[in-house]
C-alpha cells in the first residue's frame, strides 16, 4: 500500500489530489448574500449618536431601578407640583432629567462634528457661516443647559 | 581640520531643519513632565488635610498583605494561610488574591532599603497610586500617538491625569488593585497597538508580558482578553486580515495564556471557564482563516475560490462555536460567573446574589455621574469616534471597539466608569485635535485643500480688489471672495481657539473641585464644618479599633458587618467571622440573620462561632447616613436569601410597608439585635435641644422602642460621637452540679460550720485520718 501512495504522489500537489481519488466534490452553489453591505458613513454616525444618546441618559438604571418620570412635591396650598430633577442624590435620577442632559450632551457633540464640517472644500460662503453659527449655538447651548441642571440637582457645586 | 570644518558646516546646515524637530522632542517632553507632575499633585488633597493614611476599606487588606509580605517573603506570602479572617474557616491568601499590587510595592520597598533610603512601608502604598497615574498617562500618550498623532497623544495624558473618573479610584491613600491595573490595561494596548502595526515577534511578546502583568494586578484582565479577540475578530469580518494580525495574535494568546496561568488565583480558568472562550475560539478561527488564505495565494486560478473560503470560515467559526456551546453544556467548561453573568443580564444578581448589588459602586449608572466623572470630554467624546470611523484603519477599529464596549458597560455599572475613562480621554483627545489642528493654524495658506493656486495668488496680492481686468474677473471675484473669507476665517480661527481655550480651563476647574471635594474623603476619617468654617474631625473609627487592639486578648473573635472585616483585621489585628472578600454566602447570611433574630436566638449563634464581641456602626448622634441601620435590610435580604424560613423581610416593616425606626415600626424590628445594639442606652440621650430624647439626626425621627436592657450582652466601648459600639458577649450562666453539693454549699453556709470550718488554713470536707487505718477515698 505504501508503495501504491508513493508511485501516485510524485509532487506536493499529488498529496494534495490524494483525498479525491476516494471523495467527489459535491457541486454545490454557494453565494454571499447580498444584503450583508458596510453600512455607510452616515449611518454609523446616527447609530453612534442614538447608542450614546441612550447611554449618556442613564437608560439602563432607568430599566432597572424604574423611577418615575418626574417627582412631585407638595407646596403649602396643597398643589401637587412637578419636580424635574432629583436634588442632592447623585446616584439617583427621574427619566426625563436623564433623557434631557443625554440630549444636552448629544447637541455639544453635533456642534463639534459641525465646526469640523465647516473646513470642506467648495462650500458657499453663506452655508460656511451659518454651520458655523450653529455649532456656535450648539455648544454654547449645550454648556449653558448643563450648567443649569448641575446647579439645580447639586446646588452646592462650584462652590 | 578640514574633517572637522566639513563636520561643523554639515552640522549648521541641518540643525535647522533638525533644530525644529529637538525644539518639537523639547516641548513633548516638557509637557508631558507637568502632565505627571499635575497628576500626581491633584490626587494628594485627603494627605493634606488629614495625614496619610490608607483608605476606605479594601486597601487595609492589600496594607496588611504586603506588611506580611515585605516582613516574611514572597514564597511566605504566596503560601500564606490568614487565620485572622472568616473565623473558622480561614482564608488562603495566596491563592484567592492578586499578588500584583503587593509585589509592585514590596519591589518598590526592597529598592529603596537597598539604597539605604529607609522609607516605611505604609508611605509607599499610599503614594503608590498617583505615581502610577504619572506613568498611565504617559501610557496614553504611548497609545494615542499610535492611534493619531503627537499632538493628540499630548491632549489625552493632559485629560487622563486629571480625570476625576480615574483620580476617584487613585487619590493617595486608595492603595486598591485599580492604581496600577490601569496603568497596565493600556500600556497592554499600547503594545496591542503597535504589535499590529509592525507584525513583529518581539512587540507581540511585550505585549503578553505586559498581559501577564495585568493578570497579576487586576481581575478586570477579562476585559483584554476579550476585546483584543474580538477586535481580531472584527478585523477578520472587515476583510483586514493580514499577516501582522496573524503574528501578533498567534504570539500573545498563547504567551498570554501560559504567563496568565502562572498566577495562583487563576490557575486553570482560561481553559476551563466560559470568559476565556472566545480567545481561544478566535485563535482557532485565524488559523483557519489563516490556513485557507495560504491556501488562496496557492490555488487563485480556481474560480469562485473567494466564496468557497467565505463559507468554509463561517462553517469553521459555526463548529466552534457550537463545540465551545456543548462543553459548556456538558459542563467541562464553566459557564460565566455571576460578576460577569450580571453585567448582560441585569437583574440576575437582583434575584439570585443580593451580595453583588447590595455593593453601592454596582448600581446602574446615572447622567450626573457621567457629567461629574468626564464633564467636557462627553461632548468630544462621539466627536473623536465620528472621526475615527471617517478614516478607519486597523488600530481605530480597535479603540472604537473599546468605546462601543465600555460604554455600555459604563452604563451598567458605576464601577465601570474607569474602564470608560480612558477611552474618552483618547477619542476626545483626537477629537480636539483634529478641530484645532485646524482652527489654531495661524498661517492658512495650505488650510483647505481645494482652494490650492487661488489661495496662493490672494496671499500675495491682498489689495486686488481693484483690478478690474476682464480676463482675470472671474478669479478676481473668487480672488474677493477669498480675501473676505479669509479675513473673516482668520477671525473666527482665533474666536473658536480662545472658546475652546476657556472651555479647557472650565474643564481644569471642575475636575479639580470634583477631585478635591468628592473623591478625596478617606472614609475612616469623617470631617464636618461648622458655620464659621472650623473643622470638626470624627475620628471613631480608629479610636474604636485601637481600643479593640489594646483591651482584648489576642484570640478574640469580633463579629460585625462584612464592610468593616477588612479595616478591623487591618487595624485591630483581631480575628473576624466575615469581611469583605465576600467569598462564603453562607457564613455572611449566618451573621446577618444573627444580626436579625432576637436576643436569644442570636446568642445560640454566636455562641455556635464563638464570638467574643460584637461590633455596630451607628450613625444617629451625628447623622451619618452610612451606619448599620440604613443597611440593615441588605443584612435581612441576605439572610432571607439562605435561611428563608426564619427570617422574612416583610416582618420588619410597619403597617404601610416602610422600613421606620419610630413608634410606627415593627415589632420584630425593635426586638431584633441589630435594633438594640444600635439603641442600646439611646433613648436617655438628647440629641438636639429641640427634639425629645432618643432622637435620631439620621433618620429624623424619635426612636419608638427606649429604655430596654440587654440579657447576653454587655457595652463594652461607645466611641466619643457613638459611631461605633462594641459589646462583649456574655459567657454562658453558671449552673450548680448536683443535688448533695447544692446542701453541703448549703450547709457550709451555717453559722457553727461556718466557724469552724473558716478559720485560718482549714481545708473544708478534709478526711479525718485515723492513725493505723487506711481510709479509702471512693471515686465517683
Amino acid at each position: 500500500l505504501f508503495d501504491l501512495i508513493i508511485k501516485r504522489v510524485k509532487t506536493m500537489e499529488g498529496l494534495y489530489r490524494l483525498p479525491f481519488n476516494v471523495v467527489q466534490c459535491p457541486n454545490l452553489k454557494l453565494k454571499k448574500p447580498s444584503w450583508i453591505r458596510k453600512p455607510s458613513n452616515t449611518m454609523v454616525l446616527f447609530g453612534l449618536l442614538v447608542s450614546y444618546f441612550l447611554v449618556t441618559a442613564g437608560v439602563i438604571y432607568d430599566i432597572i431601578v424604574e423611577p418615575p418620570s418626574v417627582g412631585s412635591t407638595t407646596d403649602e396650598y396643597g398643589h401637587h407640583k412637578p419636580v424635574a430633577f432629583m436634588a442632592w442624590r447623585i446616584n439617583g435620577q427621574y427619566i426625563m432629567e436623564g433623557l434631557a442632559a443625554a440630549f444636552m450632551f448629544t447637541l455639544g457633540g453635533l456642534g463639534f462634528i459641525l465646526l469640523d464640517q465647516t473646513n470642506k472644500p467648495n462650500m458657499p460662503r453663506l452655508n460656511r457661516v451659518l454651520m458655523i453659527l450653529c455649532s456656535f449655538i450648539f455648544i454654547l447651548v449645550a454648556y449653558c443647559a448643563t450648567k443649569i441642571f448641575i446647579r439645580i440637582k447639586m446646588p452646592s457645586y462650584l462652590t | 581640520m578640514t574633517t572637522v570644518n566639513d563636520n561643523s558646516s554639515e552640522y549648521i546646515t541641518n540643525s535647522s531643519s533638525s533644530s525644529s524637530a529637538g525644539l518639537k522632542s523639547l516641548i513633548t517632553v516638557i509637557i508631558l513632565i507637568c502632565v505627571c507632575i499635575s497628576g500626581f499633585i491633584s490626587r494628594l488633597f485627603s494627605i493634606i488635610r488629614f495625614e496619610s493614611v490608607i483608605h476606605e476599606f479594601d486597601p487595609w487588606f492589600n496594607y496588611r498583605s504586603t506588611v506580611y509580605m515585605t516582613d516574611n517573603g514572597f514564597y511566605n506570602f504566596l503560601n500564606w494561610f490568614d487565620d485572622l479572617a472568616w473565623y473558622p474557616l480561614g482564608r488562603i491568601v495566596g491563592g484567592t488574591v492578586f499578588p500584583g499590587l503587593m509585589v509592585t510595592s514590596g519591589a518598590i520597598h526592597w529598592f529603596f532599603h537597598m539604597i539605604n533610603i529607609p522609607i516605611h512601608i505604609r508611605e509607599i502604598c499610599v503614594f503608590l497610586a498617583p505615581i502610577f497615574s504619572g506613568l498611565t498617562a504617559l501610557a496614553t500618550y504611548l497609545l494615542t500617538k499610535e492611534l493619531w498623532s503627537k499632538r493628540a497623544g499630548l491632549f489625552a495624558a493632559a485629560f487622563i491625569a486629571i480625570a476625576p473618573g480615574y483620580s476617584s479610584r487613585s487619590v493617595a491613600g486608595s492603595y486598591d488593585n485599580e492604581a496600577i491595573a490601569i496603568f497596565a490595561l493600556i500600556f497592554t494596548y499600547y503594545l496591542w497597538i503597535r504589535s499590529i502595526k509592525t507584525g513583529s515577534i518581539f512587540w507581540s511578546s511585550c505585549t503578553a508580558l505586559s498581559y501577564f502583568y495585568m493578570v497579576s494586578a487586576w481581575g478586570g484582565y477579562v476585559f483584554i482578553i476579550n476585546l483584543i479577540p474580538v477586535h481580531v475578530g472584527f478585523l477578520l469580518l472587515l476583510g483586514r486580515y493580514s499577516l501582522r494580525l496573524y503574528v501578533s495574535y498567534s504570539i500573545f494568546y498563547i504567551l498570554g495564556l501560559i504567563l496568565s496561568m502562572q498566577i495562583p488565583f487563576v490557575g486553570f480558568q482560561p481553559v476551563r471557564t466560559s470568559e476565556h472562550m472566545i480567545a481561544a475560539g478566535i485563535f482557532i478561527l485565524l488559523q483557519a482563516y489563516t490556513f485557507f488564505d495560504y491556501l488562496y495565494n496557492k490555488l487563485r486560478y480556481v474560480r469562485n475560490i473567494e466564496t468557497i473560503f467565505f463559507n468554509l470560515s463561517v462553517i469553521i467559526s459555526i463548529i466552534v462555536f457550537a463545540i465551545v456551546v456543548l462543553l459548556t453544556y456538558t459542563g467541562y467548561i464553566a459557564p460565566w460567573s455571576g460578576r460577569f453573568y450580571s453585567l448582560w443580564d441585569t437583574s440576575y444578581a437582583a434575584k439570585h446574589i443580593p451580595i453583588i448589588i447590595s455593593v453601592s459602586e454596582h448600581q446602574p449608572t446615572t447622567w450626573t455621574s457621567f457629567f461629574f466623572d468626564l464633564h467636557l470630554l462627553i461632548c468630544l467624546y462621539p466627536v473623536g469616534a465620528w472621526f475615527c470611523v471617517k478614516d478607519l484603519n486597523d488600530e481605530r477599529v480597535f479603540i472604537l471597539l473599546y468605546a462601543v464596549f465600555a460604554s455600555y458597560f459604563a452604563g451598567v455599572m458605576i464601577r465601570l466608569m474607569l474602564t470608560l475613562t480612558p477611552c474618552v480621554c483618547i477619542l476626545a483627545a483626537i477629537a480636539l485635535s483634529k478641530t484645532l489642528d485646524y482652527y489654531a493654524d495661524a498661517e492658512s495658506s495650505e488650510m483647505v485643500s481645494n482652494f490650492d493656486d487661488s489661495v496662493s495668488i490672494c496671499d500675495e496680492t491682498e489689495n486686488d480688489e481693484n483690478n478690474q481686468d476682464l480676463d482675470n474677473n472671474a478669479e478676481n471675484i473668487d480672488e474677493t471672495d477669498d480675501d473676505d473669507q479669509n479675513f473673516l476665517t482668520s477671525n473666527i480661527k482665533i474666536i473658536v481657539v480662545t472658546c475652546i481655550a476657556m472651555m479647557l480651563l472650565l474643564f481644569i476647574v471642575h475636575c479639580t473641585w470634583i477631585t478635591a471635594t468628592a473623591y478625596s474623603s478617606p472614609s475612616i476619617v469623617l470631617v464636618s464644618y461648622n458655620s464659621d468654617g472650623t473643622r470638626a474631625i470624627v475620628d471613631d473609627y480608629r479610636e474604636a479599633y485601637y481600643w479593640l487592639r489594646q483591651n482584648t486578648p489576642e484570640k478574640a473573635r469580633i463579629m460585625s458587618w462584612w464592610d468593616y472585616g477588612y479595616q478591623i483585621a487591618g487595624m485591630s489585628n483581631r480575628t473576624v467571622l466575615v469581611d469583605n472578600n465576600t467569598w462564603n454566602n453562607s457564613h455572611i447570611a449566618l451573621v446577618g440573620k444573627a444580626m436579625a433574630s432576637n436576643e436569644t436566638e442570636a446568642y445560640k449563634i454566636m455562641t455556635m462561632l464563638d464570638v467574643d464581641y460584637i461590633l455596630v456602626i451607628f450613625g444617629g448622634v451625628i447623622g451619618f447616613s452610612g451606619d448599620d441601620i440604613n443597611k440593615f435590610l441588605w443584612m435581612v435580604r441576605i439572610a432571607e436569601g439562605e435561611h428563608p424560613k426564619d427570617i422574612k423581610e416583610k416582618n420588619y416593616f410597619n403597617e404601610n410597608k416602610e422600613y421606620r425606626v419610630d413608634k410606627s415600626g415593627s415589632p420584630i424590628l425593635f426586638n431584633c439585635l441589630m435594633y438594640k445594639l444600635c439603641y442600646y442606652r439611646f433613648g436617655e440621650l438628647y440629641t438636639d435641644s429641640a427634639q425629645p430624647s432618643g432622637f435620631d439626626r439620621t433618620r429624623s425621627v424619635e426612636i419608638g422602642h427606649k429604655n430596654f436592657d440587654l440579657e447576653h450582652v454587655e457595652e463594652a466601648y461607645t466611641s466619643a460621637n457613638w459611631i461605633v459600639r462594641i459589646y462583649r458577649v456574655k459567657k454562658l450562666s453558671n449552673r450548680f452540679q448536683a443535688k448533695d453539693a447544692l446542701e453541703k454549699s448549703t450547709s457550709s453556709l451555717s453559722e457553727e460550720s461556718f466557724e469552724k470550718n473558716h478559720r485560718k488554713g482549714v481545708i473544708l470536707n478534709k478526711p479525718h485520718v485515723k492513725k493505723g487505718t487506711k481510709k479509702s477515698i471512693h471515686r465517683t
